[in-house]
């Protein structure tokens, strides 16, 4: 078998010239696939640890049914001691923060001027973990000695024209369904990159969200780990551990089920970046099969003496299709190494700017991470495609008629 | 004196180009012995078929009607995979255009159809340097093809040829393409490997040069062979 290969290898030089037409087309489309799969890479590596540290954290645990009951009863599903969440979560390999979190929806503003308002109490001793993709743009983020302040999100700052230091109304109601109300001091503006949520933003300490809706209870303990990739060997550890605390029992959500929109995104580039696959796959295809037909003619007396002493079909199949193979790897082997250096060419350049993505406020720099699941999709497309690009021709030569093909030379 | 053993017979032969009433006929009824070790020539004017009847004893082509045997094998009943491996081990081809792998040097190219037969490449390897010498290119084998003369090349094709030891060696116009030292050479060669390997050699040429050293010269004409004296065999010079 090394021998067809090496005979491969000798045969594809044979036409200099056309293979390396045919290996640096391949090789365009294969850095041109890299590329862009590494682009998506980057924007959903960028998107995912956006929405895990700056909204959701890893790993979200809920009381049994708080899911189901969050809109109409949420008041019995909450989490009532979660100091024993937080301490059966927080001994596992990987978890490098936890925190608890209790939502509301209110009604708030100033003067006369009032807007629907997701507010969000957090623990802000622990908050650290939670928010280090958060941006303050003006005035500052909470502090532990905080209690009647709240930091809100830029487009409803603008959209109540409010200022740091005024003080803002929030009408909502209890769990048990009494009205309530309470102020807040605007102490920050942030801004989470998100449009939608920055119009509805609000974080106020969690004494003074518990305080609103007159419970001592949270409704979600968030958990942080190191490594988002550990997430799947971490949760079903934490879950045990969930299991076995008496007389309580839970519910968990990794970041990836409750984020809607980065699944959304990732749908769609995935969509955009499989179509591109089948478009590069063919232009592979037709080059290979074109290279292959050629040769394959040139070479018809010598196919046929080979098959005249005693080559059996199935070796010419073989033989050419290793021909077809090491095209397709050697094209994908110069596109890849062309792909790692345009990477390399952006990083040092600072990146590709980028305008805002869709309700998304500020633009970015793009950058190329060209990971060896990339590198292993392109190169795959190209061998892939070239291997059965050469089916044809390697079919049809080891079925030609031999005393015909001897007449050539 | 006992005569050798049968290695080619063809009983009744006939094959035609096309079909039907655009059918034409090639070998009518053709019958042919050769034993293990004669050097055979076939001639004939150009159309005659010569080409046709090498390919049909070397099992590159089915009779319309018929019995071919090689070496006790009933080659026209045997299924192509069969056939391909009978022609690996038992049959020779030396072809007017050489048709040698431009890309393997002169021993790669020896050793290739062992490659067929599952020889280990030490052992291809040896014996196509033993096959080159024999054929007088020991100082060639590592050229490629391109840097041979023609004469070379073709002292390569028949290297390979014999290389498997075949019974039987078929040899399509091999001195068609070479000037006439060159082709005498080739004719010497061919009649050595005959002597010393005791193998049966088929050839088809114009050549008298070839016809010269052949042990019975058949010529085919009207789609039958014959048997014919030298003497009033009328060969063009190629």
């Amino acid at each position: 078998m090394l021998e067809l290969t090496s005979l491969a290898v000798r045969n594809v030089f044979r036409n200099v010239r056309r293979s390396f037409i045919t290996i640096f087309s391949i090789a365009v489309g294969t850095a041109a696939l890299a590329c862009f799969g590494a682009f998506i890479s980057f924007t959903f590596e960028g998107l995912r640890e956006t929405t895990i540290r700056s909204e959701l954290g890893h790993l979200q645990i809920y009381a049994e049914g708080y899911l189901d009951r969050r809109l109409w009863d949420p008041g019995s599903a909450m989490i009532t001691d979660p100091d024993a969440v937080e301490a059966s979560v927080r001994g596992h390999p990987g978890v490098v923060g936890v925190s608890r979190r209790v939502g509301l929806m209110g009604l708030g503003g100033k003067e006369g001027g009032a807007v629907v308002m997701q507010i969000t109490g957090v623990d802000v001793a622990r908050e650290a973990h939670f928010a280090d993709a958060e941006i303050i743009t003006r005035g500052r983020g909470l502090r532990a000695s905080d209690h009647a302040a709240g930091v809100v999100g830029e487009e409803l700052a603008r959209g109540l024209a409010l200022s740091v230091g005024e003080w803002v109304t929030v009408l909502t109601s209890t769990h048990e369904g009494m009205i309530s109300a309470f102020e807040f001091e605007v102490v920050g503006v942030t801004r989470s990159g998100s449009r939608d949520l920055d119009s509805v933003l609000v974080k106020v300490p969690l004494s003074l969200a518990q305080q609103a809706l007159a419970t001592r209870s949270v409704d979600r303990v968030i958990v942080m780990l190191e490594r988002t990739a550990a997430l799947a060997t971490t949760r079903p550890g934490i879950e045990a551990s969930l299991s076995d605390l008496p007389g309580m029992r839970f519910e968990t959500r990794s970041w990836d089920e409750l984020a809607d929109f980065y699944g959304a995104v990732v749908a769609l580039y995935t969509g955009f970046f499989r179509t591109f696959a089948i478009m590069i796959g063919c232009v592979v295809l037709v080059s290979v099969a074109n290279t292959m037909t050629m040769a394959v003619m040139e070479r018809t007396g010598e196919i046929a003496a080979l098959r005249a002493m005693g080559a059996p079909r199935r070796l010419m199949v073989a033989m050419l299709m290793q021909e077809g193979l090491v095209i397709g790897f050697l094209g994908g082997a110069v596109g890849l190494a062309l792909a790692w250096l345009i990477a390399l060419g952006v990083a040092s350049a600072g990146g590709i700017p980028m305008a805002p993505p869709p309700s998304m406020t500020r633009g970015y720099n793009a950058y190329l991470v060209l990971d060896s699941a990339i590198a292993l999709q392109a190169m795959g497309i190209a061998i892939g495609a070239a291997f059965l690009s050469a089916l044809y021709p390697a079919v049809a030569a080891s079925r030609i008629r031999i005393t015909e093909a001897l007449q050539k030379s | 004196m006992t005569a050798s053993p049968l290695i080619v017979s063809l009983q009744s032969v006939t094959y035609s180009y096309g079909r039907d009433q655009a059918a034409i006929s090639v070998l009518t009824g053709a019958d042919l012995e050769v034993r293990e070790g004669e050097f055979v020539v076939v001639a004939g004017p150009s159309g005659s078929g010569k080409s046709t009847l090498l390919n049909l004893v070397g099992g590159l082509e089915r009779p319309l009607a018929g019995r071919i045997s090689v070496a006790e094998t009933p080659i026209a009943e045997i299924s192509e995979r069969r056939l391909a491996e009978f022609r690996a081990l038992t049959i020779g081809f030396v072809f007017q255009a050489y048709h040698l792998i431009p890309v393997l040097t002169a021993a790669e190219n020896v050793a290739w159809p062992l490659y067929f037969r599952g020889v280990p490449r030490r052992e291809r390897m040896a014996r196509a340097r033993e096959a080159l010498a024999a054929v007088g290119l020991a100082k060639e084998m590592n050229r490629f093809p391109g840097r041979l003369s023609g004469g070379q090349r073709q002292r390569v094709a028949i290297a390979r040829a014999f290389v498997g030891r075949p019974r039987l060696l078929i040899a399509d116009e091999p001195t068609a393409s070479l000037d006439r030292n060159t082709a005498s050479e080739i004719i010497a060669l061919l009649a050595s490997l005959r002597r010393e390997e005791g193998v049966a050699v088929i050839c088809a040429t114009h050549d008298p040069l070839v016809a010269g050293a052949a042990d019975r010269l058949l010529e085919l004409r009207d789609g039958r062979l014959r048997q014919i004296p030298r003497r009033s065999l009328q060969l063009e010079e190629p």
